[in-house]
């Protein structure tokens, strides 16, 4: 039987970049969302993105206050962060392909400016790694 | 769920002793297709513990080369274990619950 190829979520997936059929960037891995299978198993369903997906993992005041900004700019306040179905997925490598532009996954124009220009500009927001 | 919630949760063991923290979620792709991929499942968590404690060689008077880099790594390291997703009792607490005895980490591991 051949096994699946494994891969560690905090490793290999978040915060990734992910890049387009262009080779574009599309946004950053900020999260990813897990629903359970028939047999209870958790599988990756999504890349979730945005503020709304990074500031809980910030954490405490910082990431209440991230993510409470986010809702509030937010034109649909009950929809939670921005999500990539993994269905879109071609390749999990140094970064993540998806069959999709930006402009296709509708990455949303506001999330990604108050990500670009709030969120990632505050002391503590990047990774470890970075 | 998001893994976020997951990441740095406190492990118990079966007898509710903290073993650690989940520092990862391993998954393998053998799920089926998602779209041009077969799906990813959670197989097992990485676990460590939440403190290393202090790290050697802090104190040492002579230049610090790679040894000292391994000997950090290795106490980093110690503590660290990989607990089958099948010994998840239960994950949506304020810990995760394994079904398992695991004792304290001990800083001989």
């Amino acid at each position: 039987m051949t096994a699946g190829r494994t891969l560690n979520l905090n490793l290999h997936l978040l915060d990734r970049q992910v890049v387009g059929p262009d080779d574009r960037l599309v946004c950053k891995v900020d999260d990813v969302e897990l629903e359970p299978d028939e047999s209870g198993r958790l599988v990756v369903t999504a890349i979730l993105v945005g503020p709304r997906a990074l500031g809980p993992r910030l954490g405490g005041r910082l990431g209440r206050w991230t993510a409470a900004i986010a809702d509030r700019l937010a034109a649909d306040r009950d929809a939670g962060p921005h999500r990539i179905d993994m269905r879109v997925v071609t390749e999990i490598g140094s970064a993540v392909r998806v069959d999709r532009t930006r402009e296709d996954l509708a990455v949303a124009p506001l999330e990604q400016w108050v990500d670009e220009h709030v969120v990632r500009r505050i002391p503590g927001s990047r990774h470890e790694s970075e | 769920m998001r893994a976020s919630e997951l990441l740095g949760k406190e492990v118990r063991d079966r007898d509710g002793t903290p073993v650690g923290v989940v520092t990862d979620l391993r998954c393998v792709q053998d799920g089926p297709p998602r779209g041009h991929l077969a799906a990813l499942r959670v197989d097992a968590l990485l676990i460590s513990r939440a403190h290393s404690g202090t790290l050697l060689g802090y104190d040492r008077g002579r230049s610090q080369g790679p040894a000292l880099l391994r000997a950090i790594v290795r106490r980093l390291h110690r503590g660290a274990r990989t607990i089958d997703w099948d010994r998840v009792s239960r994950y949506d607490g304020d810990a995760v619950e394994l079904d398992l005895s695991l004792g304290p980490v001990s800083p001989g591991d």
